[in-house]
């Protein structure tokens, strides 16, 4: 199939791309490597107007490190968080998270904003961004506001960004030196979207600790982070964590999600 | 390729080394640019929905998916198809490989995996097969059960580490 | 060291590996249109309406269009007694009977822009209730996907007689209800075509992606009403078929009628939603299985009910019942034993039409018969292979009928077995199981083994009556004024490296080298009538028929050198190319030379057919050839989350004489990855309404390189008695162990906890399922 009859910009600045935005009533689309929105365009699921290209506006562009964050201009690839400076611990968890999503070929273009504002339940960014406290920069006309990761998102494929907001940045906490990550999807086959997952962060010199779920039908669930880790990773607390989503009362759903927890759990624990 | 709409514009591109400026409307994808414009079919189309590899190419000397990267978005850049890699080193001898290995039947899948392939060799040196099994994995192929392939691309890696 | 059994270089490569391979999509012709198809969005409606915008209305065509043209439905009938027909007109008349059915076409200078009109155009529908589960659908008060049957049975048919007096005593009784899933076939090359006029020729010229051009020509005839001189079917490179390619389209029928009505080349290429919720599937089948066996584990008798769910229309040239009625027949699989009876259901449904995908019916019947096996084998306590070895065929007995009168040519089936046991070491499974693994998984360990019917004979078709029958093979060879070889085929190679086998076999009589022997196949107006490539048949069927027309050559070729050498006819040897008597040589190419341009140097008797035959094969034997092999996997489950992990995989297969064993063990790895798909990964569910819930590779999931472990395999080499060179069919063998295969190997995994999964694919879900029942009701 071919997408519908788009039209289609390329801004170069920021303000150039939000006003174009605002204009759209809807039908506008943001884009940056396209490879969660191409396949949904060629399949005439989604039916803009108008593409707005995001790829040339600078300050989507970047990577920096600052004191106590790491920077990621939401327009970055997957590719280039892979092959990023491993030596640097947050750096180094971000290169995994990103090695793990869909194939090399689809990582080349696909971007971490691109990625968080699609907001598919079973993507990796969204639970890792999550655990990993990470917060959002949105820009839009009427101005800036910084979000968390975790409220960004408020359901399976809805976000709180405006029509005419964009993500810029994503910033990463720096993790100690001795944080322990852990993360765990269960795919039934390599690269494709996960059936459950979890990701966990234990940063004993921060003081932050946290266990999310994802791959649930609706945004990931931050675990309740007062609770011991192990107690987490028990059925029963999957459970009632997975009650108010769609996934309430699944055996299957419940049962792999614990699973992913516990997994997740070792890892950072181990 | 759709040239009537509205929409429609000059897309300039290098392809193959050599200047390309063809009219296309933005919801052209590169590998439709390509093939519908150009008649360089040597790239596939498998399913459009970006999984299954077949219309691999590289842009700016990296794979990407040939139907999810919109020609319009690309305007400027290197792209480089199965055609173009006639005389690179890394794809003949993965060519020779390929044969001896009997890495491929149809031949559909081949040139997207031909792609993978180069760049898995090019990328990850000391790569082993489980390594090269998870690099290659976005890339289908329905024949050959991809014992053929694995054991090709091995065939390349051990060749050019021993020089 | 080049013909037969040698492991050469494929000739098609280089093409393929350039991107300069032709396939159907790449052909651009001057003026060319495209299509795109409106499809029914409602599983079972009447059509009350069509709404189409007047601006695009000379763009968009009916069933209102084409019948009054004369175009009729594609009909495909059996000739069994109590075969219903169905019609299926190309495009919708005034019914749907499945979601994805082709309703109109759209006609644009692009693909995009008729898409954009295929949008436009709406249908009104009354909404009929849907058949969507065959049982329901086979049922008593069904509503009927075809109004005028009395139920929704294509047909039923029978085989054996009841036999329960005959086994009251036997100490085994096993049943099981036994479910495999639809699938898709998939090929990474969908379906597509290009059709035009050929002004010159006066013909109708399709080029499309097939498996069969001959039976397209065949079937567009009587659809267009056109003489089959008036059409020619090319099949130019085609990315893969196994099955899918193998049937004359609704899409070609109304493609080839509307470039005719038009006077415009058209192209339409099927993409992957389409072929995912619209095109022919596969393999859903579901089993209620008795089997007797005595104390020791040999079986006493099989008796089995099978439904297949066949869709709502009968596929051109297969029909709807040859998979079910297959079933019938090869049910009992490689064993022998005294009582047997199945009675098979081919049920019409509101889903897709089913096509014979690559190891129809056998992938499905092994499945169903092994998991049987190491049900008696854990009745009777033993291990499951011993069980197996207990009831195979041995091989004193060959060639051997089996109970439903298989002629099975040759070969050592218990030592496949052996050898399958010996090398996937089942004393060290058995050793890991009792240690337990580090890591918690649970290990088990499967076999399979099965015999594969290839290269079916006319006597096996005509049975059928459907609308093609196998006879002879014909292959045409030409000696070139240079001393080179043509070949032409009917069949259609698509990925089986024909273009390189046929030449081994063609060198291993004439000695032409490899790189002068060339094949033209797939194109009805260059080659004999065929049936395709289908039921591994073409290297058997065709292969057969290049050595007979190559050893005919032979032939005409010593009696020209006998007189040009001066030496008695049966002194002339033919060897390495080379013609010899004595001292004395002449070379192919010499005497091709002879005979275009100095043929006053030729014997005044010379065969005035010159250098070019054309022959026709069949096997000695009208029930064509049986490969064999046993399959054994260990597998990994991890019970905490249901995903399993190949960590071994045999093949001991055995294909009679092999003519290259790399193209051998291609066909068998990708067989083995299919069959990989199929066991744990593949499915197309339908939703209540008749919807199907897969239709991107997202949803419908192809094993890829980390599912797809590095597959063993060892041969062995027991020709068959009434082939050329004693070669089997051996395209399909892959695909049928591995289901049956991994199934009782998780099932091997999982018995530690008691629990059991009958039904593919075997996903994670499932395994938890069967882990949680198993909990609840503890074995006893």
């Amino acid at each position: 199939m071919k997408p519908v009859d788009f039209d289609y910009v390329k801004p170069t600045t920021l303000a150039a791309a939000v006003d174009l935005l605002a204009q759209g009533n809807g039908s506008v689309k943001a884009v940056a490597g396209a490879q969660s929105l191409g396949p949904m365009l060629n399949l005439r699921l989604v039916q803009p107007e108008l593409l707005v290209d995001v790829t040339a506006i600078p300050e989507l562009l970047g990577t920096r490190e600052e004191a106590e964050r790491i920077v990621i201009g939401a327009g970055v690839t997957h590719a280039r968080l892979e092959d990023g400076d491993t030596s640097e611990r947050t750096q180094a968890v971000l290169a995994q998270i990103a090695s793990g999503i869909a194939y090399r070929a689809v990582r080349n273009r696909g971007t971490i904003g691109g990625s968080l504002a699609h907001a598919d339940p079973a993507a990796d960014w969204l639970v890792c961004t999550t655990a990993l406290g990470a917060e959002l920069l949105l820009v839009g006309t009427a101005g800036q506001r910084t979000v968390s990761a975790a409220e960004f998102v408020v359901g399976g494929f809805e976000t709180m960004l405006a029509p005419d907001e964009l993500i810029v940045e994503v910033r990463v906490p720096r993790l100690s030196a001795g944080s322990r990550w852990g993360y765990y999807k269960l795919c039934r086959k390599r690269g494709e979207f996960a059936d459950a997952s979890a990701a966990v962060l234990v940063d004993d010199a921060r003081g932050f600790y946290r266990c999310v779920i994802g791959a649930t039908s609706g945004r990931p669930i931050v675990l309740d982070d007062s609770r011991p880790l192990s107690e987490l990773a028990g059925a029963a607390a999957v459970a009632e964590a997975l009650s108010p989503t769609a996934l309430a009362g699944d055996a299957f759903a419940i049962q792999v999600h614990a699973a992913a927890v516990r997994r997740a759990v070792r890892a950072a624990t181990a | 390729m759709s040239t009537a709409s509205p929409n429609a514009r000059l897309v300039s591109l290098t392809v193959n080394g050599r200047p390309v400026a063809r009219l296309a409307a933005p919801r052209t994808h590169l590998a439709d640019f390509l093939r519908e414009g150009e008649l360089l079919t040597g790239t596939h189309l498998g399913c459009e929905q970006g999984v299954c590899g077949a219309c691999t190419l590289l842009l700016d000397g990296e794979p990407v998916r040939g139907c999810l990267a919109y020609a319009v978005a690309c305007e400027g850049r290197a792209v480089t198809t199965i055609e173009g890699l006639d005389q690179d080193e890394t794809a003949a001898r993965l060519r020779e490989a390929f044969t001896a290995e009997h890495a491929l039947q149809c031949g559909f899948c081949t040139p997207g995996m031909l792609i993978s392939a180069r760049d898995v060799v090019e990328r990850l040196p000391d790569a082993d097969d489980a390594r090269v099994r998870v690099e290659m994995s976005g890339n289908l192929c329905r024949c050959t059960g991809y014992v053929g392939i694995v054991k090709a691309i091995r065939r390349v890696l051990d060749d050019r580490k021993a020089g | 060291m080049f013909g037969v059994g040698a492991r050469v270089r494929r000739k098609e490569d280089d093409r393929l590996l350039r991107g300069r391979g032709r396939f159907v999509a790449d052909i651009a012709l001057v003026g060319m249109r495209e299509l795109a198809f409106v499809r029914s969005p409602v599983a079972h409606a009447r059509i009350l309406s069509f709404d189409i915008p007047e601006q695009v209305r000379r763009q968009v065509f009916t069933w209102q269009d084409l019948e009054p043209a004369g175009v009729r439905p594609i009909r495909a009938a059996s000739g069994l007694p109590g075969f219903k027909v169905s019609e299926q007109p190309p495009l919708a008349a005034d019914k749907v009977r499945f979601a994805g059915e082709p309703i109109a076409v759209t006609v644009a200078a692009t693909r995009a822009e008729a898409e954009d009109i295929a949008s436009q155009v709406i249908a009104e529908f009354d909404e009929l209730p849907p058949n969507v589960d065959m049982l329901a659908a086979a049922a008593p008060g069904a509503p009927c996907v075809h109004e005028h049957w009395s139920d929704n049975i294509f047909l039923e048919t029978r085989v054996g007689q009841s036999f329960e007096k005959d086994v009251a005593a036997a100490p085994v009784r096993i049943s099981r209800s036994i479910r495999t899933q639809r699938q898709c076939i998939v090929p990474l090359e969908g379906k597509g075509l290009v059709a035009h006029w050929d002004r010159q020729a006066e013909q109708l010229v399709l080029y499309t992606a097939t498996q069969m051009p001959h039976i397209v020509r065949s079937g567009l005839s009587e659809c267009l009403g056109l003489p089959l001189e008036a059409i020619r079917v090319i099949a130019p490179d085609v990315g893969g078929g196994f099955g899918w390619k193998g049937l004359l389209q609704p899409e070609e029928v109304v493609a080839a009628w509307l470039c005719l009505h038009l006077g415009c080349p058209l192209r339409w290429m099927e993409d992957r939603r389409e072929h995912l919720v619209a095109a022919a599937n596969a393999r859903e089948h579901h089993y209620e299985i008795t089997a007797y066996a005595d104390a020791d584990g040999r079986l006493l008798g099989v008796d089995a009910d099978a439904w297949v769910d066949a869709g709502a229309y009968s596929i051109y040239p297969f029909s709807a019942c040859l998979e079910a009625a297959q079933v019938g027949s090869i049910l009992p699989g490689p064993y022998d034993f005294p009582h047997y009876r199945c009675r098979t259901f081919s049920v019409c449904t509101n889903k897709p039409p089913i096509v014979p995908f690559r190891g129809v019916a056998r992938a499905n019947v092994c499945f169903a018969m092994e998991q049987i096996i190491d049900a008696i084998a854990a009745a009777v306590g033993r291990e499951a292979w011993e069980v197996r070895l207990l009831n195979l065929v041995p091989p004193e007995k060959m060639p051997f009928d089996n109970i439903t009168g298989k002629h099975f040519d040759s070969g050592d089936y218990p030592e496949s077995l052996r050898r399958a046991v010996a090398g996937i070491d089942l004393a060290s499974v058995r050793r890991r199981q009792l240690q337990g693994e580090p890591d918690g998984r649970l290990v088990g360990v499967g076999f399979a083994t099965y015999c594969e019917q290839g290269a079916h004979g006319t006597a096996v078709y005509h049975g059928w009556g459907i609308p093609m029958v196998p006879g002879y093979e014909q292959v045409q060879a030409r000696i070139t004024a240079d001393g080179g070889l043509e070949l032409r085929a009917g069949i259609q190679s698509h990925g089986q490296g024909m273009e390189t086998s046929f030449a081994q076999v063609a060198h291993e009589v004439l000695g032409i080298p490899l790189e002068r022997i060339r094949l033209v196949h797939g194109d009805t107006g260059l080659t004999p009538y065929s049936t395709g490539t289908w039921g591994s048949r073409s290297m058997v069927m065709a292969g057969g028929a290049v050595a007979t027309a190559c050893r005919r050559l032979a032939d005409r070729l010593r009696r020209i050198a006998a007189h040009l050498l001066q030496a008695r006819l049966e002194d002339v040897t033919l060897s390495g190319g080379m013609l010899q008597s004595g001292q004395a040589d002449i070379t192919i190419a010499e005497i091709a030379r002879t005979w275009y341009l100095a043929p006053q140097l030729l014997p005044a008797d010379v065969d005035p057919g010159g250098l070019e035959i054309t022959a026709g094969y069949k096997p000695k034997s009208d029930h064509g050839t049986f490969s064999y092999a046993t399959h054994a996997a260990v597998v990994a489950v991890d019970a905490e989350v249901g995903l399993v992990e190949i960590l071994d995989y045999l093949v001991v297969e055995d294909a009679g004489t092999m003519v290259n064993p790399a193209i051998v063990e291609g066909q068998i790895f990708g067989g083995v990855a299919q069959g990989i798909g199929t066991a744990l990964y593949e499915c197309s569910p339908y939703d209540d309404a008749g919807q199907p819930m897969a239709s991107t590779l997202m949803d419908y999931l192809l094993p890829g390189f980390t599912e797809v472990p590095a597959i063993r395999i060892e041969h062995m080499e027991t020709p068959s008695p009434y082939t050329e060179f004693g070669v089997k069919g051996l395209g399909e063998g892959g695909v049928i162990a591995p289901s049956a295969v991994l199934c009782n190997a998780i099932n091997d995994a999982l018995k530690a906890r008691g629990a059991v999964v009958t039904d593919q694919p075997v996903t994670p879900a499932r395994i938890l399922a069967a882990l949680r029942n198993a909990r609840a009701e503890p074995p006893p």
